[in-house]
Parts: structure tokens; sequence; C-alpha cells
């Protein structure tokens, strides 16, 4: 079989790949109304049980148990442990997700988008799964250190909120400029 | 070639023609080539071509070097009409949205044309190859751009309706095996010529079927416009979006390097 053959049954190949991949079709229809309601729960989802995740880490429980509790039990403690850090870490990555939806319906529905923002956003979606991956891998081998993993939690927290003060902002504006055109309507004066 | 190849492609060209004047009708009862303009064109110009092809084969024979060339150069005007029809079905998917499809046609262009060049260093420097050379070069950015819009389209969540995919998957998939076709063609050249064609044939009757399909009911003529934000939204949320992005994959780096450390 020669090498041209070979490349081009591989582009092909490639391509139904990703044809297949872009057929599954997106999870949910763009929608600004669905994904503002999501984008309330963001954040507040999990950071409402920081207090209680922090203590499930906390490295001093942990060495109490060590000195205290048989081995049994230390190991549950682990395991369970290891359970609670993988599920706030899957929390942090859809907390993530919703963002970057967010992001994704603005620029669907603005009239302007920025080739540069867009590819930046996409060049850190990766970086993201890749490192959120690794981190996952470690956890689930035993190396990271969980009590880390609640800065994750306090960056994402914080910028959903920054959106949703920005989104609630941009809506009173909205209701503010149909306020008034309604009032001047209703004066009988042209709005132009 | 054998008789029975011969009887084969003389069938199967048959039946395509059916089912081609069979979507050609079903698209101006339903009045749906209002809707795609471009695609009914393309749909004419292949049964012009066909038609024409097969007299022409009928007076000069397979061989001969007039009814090659002339079929080639029918082959470029089919071409040629599946390009407009294809960026009729990419305008029909994204356009609504103004700002993402200003992205994505650029991107559609840009995977396009990478795969013809691409296409085009790779293949074979040979006079006899030069068209299907061409030809495979095309159909692979065809599909390129049209997996890149799909692509495009799942990546924003944006949902394109049920006849535009399925146009789509029917072009790529066509134009997929087409590439292929043609490059085992370049391979075994004169050994697989009359099997090229019964291939080619009934990958065209299948999107042929898969676009009867799609088009079985009336098509609307435009989509409804979306409702865009202003345009100091994206500006103003986009970068903020960015930064905390930036900083939260700092910040894994970060954990990353703490745990090389560690460990």
């Amino acid at each position: 079989m020669n090498l041209a053959l070979l490349l081009f049954s591989g582009i092909v190949a490639a391509l139904l790949l990703l044809l297949v991949w872009a057929l599954r079709g997106p999870r949910k229809p763009a929608g600004i109304a669905a994904d503002a309601c999501s984008f309330e729960e963001t954040g507040q989802r999990h950071v409402t049980y920081l207090p209680q995740i922090r203590q499930a880490l906390a490295k001093a429980d942990y060495e109490f148990l060590a000195k205290r509790a048989p081995g049994e039990v230390q190991q549950r403690v682990r395991r369970e442990r290891k359970g609670v850090a993988l599920a706030y870490l899957a929390a942090v990555r859809r907390d993530f997700q919703s963002l970057l939806r967010m992001a994704r319906v603005i620029a669907v529905l603005s009239p302007e988008v920025a080739a540069v923002q867009e590819f930046e956003r996409l060049r850190l979606t990766a970086k993201f799964a890749w490192q959120f991956e690794t981190i996952r891998w470690k956890l689930l081998v035993g190396f990271a250190p969980i009590p880390q993993l609640a800065g994750l939690s306090d960056l994402v927290s914080g910028l959903s909120v920054r959106i949703e003060a920005a989104m609630n902002e941009l809506g009173e504006r909205a209701a503010a400029a149909a306020e008034l055109a309604s009032s001047l309507n209703r004066r009988g004066l042209d709005v132009v | 070639m054998t008789a029975g190849t011969g009887q084969l492609q003389q069938t199967l060209w048959a039946v395509d023609m059916a089912v081609g004047v069979f979507l050609l009708l079903s698209l101006a009862i339903r009045k749906s080539y209002r809707a795609f303009p471009a695609f009914s064109l393309y749909i004419v110009v292949n049964l012009v071509s066909g038609a024409s092809a097969f007299f022409l084969y009928r007076a000069w024979g397979y061989s001969s070097p007039s009814s090659l060339r002339i079929a080639w150069g029918m082959q470029a005007v089919v071409m040629f009409a599946r390009a407009l029809a294809v960026t009729e079905v990419c305008k029909h998917a994204l356009a609504r949205y103004r700002g993402v499809w200003a992205l994505a046609w650029r991107a559609l262009l840009s995977c396009a044309g990478i795969i013809l060049v691409y296409s085009s260093l790779a293949a074979k420097r040979q006079w006899e190859h030069l068209l299907p050379n061409a030809d495979r070069g095309l159909e692979l950015s065809i599909s390129a751009a049209l997996v890149t819009l799909l692509a495009f389209a799942r990546y924003y969540e944006v949902k394109v309706n049920s006849t535009d995919r399925a146009l789509a998957t029917g072009f790529c998939l066509y134009s997929c095996f087409v590439a292929l076709n043609n490059t085992i063609l370049e391979h075994y050249l004169y050994k697989y010529v009359a099997l090229w064609n019964v291939l080619r044939m009934l990958a065209f009757l299948a999107s042929l079927l898969l676009w009867t399909r799609a088009l079985r009911r009336p098509q609307a003529e435009a989509a409804p416009e979306e409702t865009l934000l202003p345009a100091g939204v994206y500006q103003t949320i986009g970068p903020q979006i960015n930064f905390r992005l930036r900083s939260l994959n700092e910040q894994l780096g970060q954990f990353w390097k703490t745990e090389a450390t560690r460990n």
C-alpha cells in the first residue's frame, strides 16, 4: 500500500470521526433564558456546602483518626474522603462548564465576536480539561493534596457572582430603556 | 470493462437519474427551491451533466479523449454548483448568528484552503493524475468545510435544523467517499476504473436518498432572525470570563507544580 493511499485514507477517517462527533449535536439548544436560570445556581451550589467539605477534608481530622482508629476505619475514611474530593472536583468542572456555556451563549447572541477571545477560550478549555483529568487521576491513585481544591471553588464562584451582577445590571438597563420608550410612546413622542 | 460491469453502470446511472428527477420534482412541488436555490441548481446541473455524459459515451465511447475532456469539464461545472450548494447549507445553519457566522466562514474557508493545498502537495505530479487529484482536493475541502461547520454548531450549542444537517451529511459523506475512491483509482488506475464509476454512483445514490428524505416536507424560506444582545455585552463580559478562566487554569497549574515537587 503506498503512502498517498495511507495519507488520504487517514484524512478521510479523521473527517468521518469528526463528522460523527459533530453530528451528535449540542446537549441543549442555546437559550439565554435557560442559561440565566442555571447560571444563578452556578457557584452557589457547592459553595453552600463548602464549610462541610472543608471539614470533611481537614488534615487534623485525618491525623486524629490515624492515631486512634483501626486500619480498616482509616481505609474507609480515606476512600470516603477521596469520593468527596472527586465529587467536589466534578462540581468545580460543572461550574467551569456553566461559565463556558454562558460565554458561548453570549457569543452566539452577539452581533460581533472577537476571534482572539474565542480562540483564547478554546485554548483555556483544552488546558483546563487536560489539567482537570491529570488531577482527577492523581486523586484516584491517591496522590493529590485534597485541601487545595477549595481555592478553585473560590475562583469560579467569584466569577459567577460578578457575571451574574453584570447580567442583572444589563437586565435593569434594558428594562429602564423599555420603560422610557413606553412612557415616551404613551405621551405620543417619537423615540427616534 | 466487462459486460456485467457495463450493465451495472447503466442501471445505476438510470436509478441515479430517476432519484435525481424525483428529488427535483419534490423540490418544485413543495416550493423548497425557494429555501434552497443553490441546492436545486446543483441537482439540475447534476441531471444535465449525467444525461450529457450518457449521450457522450454512447456517441464516442468511454476511452475517447474528446469524451474524457468534456466529461471532466462537466465535472468542473458540477463541482462549482456543489460548492455553491454547500455554501448555502453553511449560511442556512449559522448565518442568523451574525457574530459567530463572521468567525465561522473564515474558519471554514481556512480549513478548506489548508486541505486543498495539502492535497495538492501530497498528490502525484503526473499529468494523467492531475484531474483526479484536483477533484480529490476539492472534495476533501468540501468535507473539511462541512465538518468544521457542524463542529462550530456543536461547540456553540447552536441547533442546526434536521434538513440542513441531512444536506451537510450527504455532501460530506459523498465527498469523503469520492476522495477515497480517487486515491484508490490513482493507485490501481486502469484495473479499477469501472468499479470506481460504480462505487461513485452508489455513493451519490445514497446521498440522493438522504436528501430526498430530508426534503420530504416543505421548507421555510428563511429561518427566523435571532434577537441579538447589544454589542457592548460581549465586549464587557467576554474578557472578564477569559481572565477568570485563565486564572483558574493558572491555579490548576500551581496545583500540578505543588504535586510535582511533593512527589
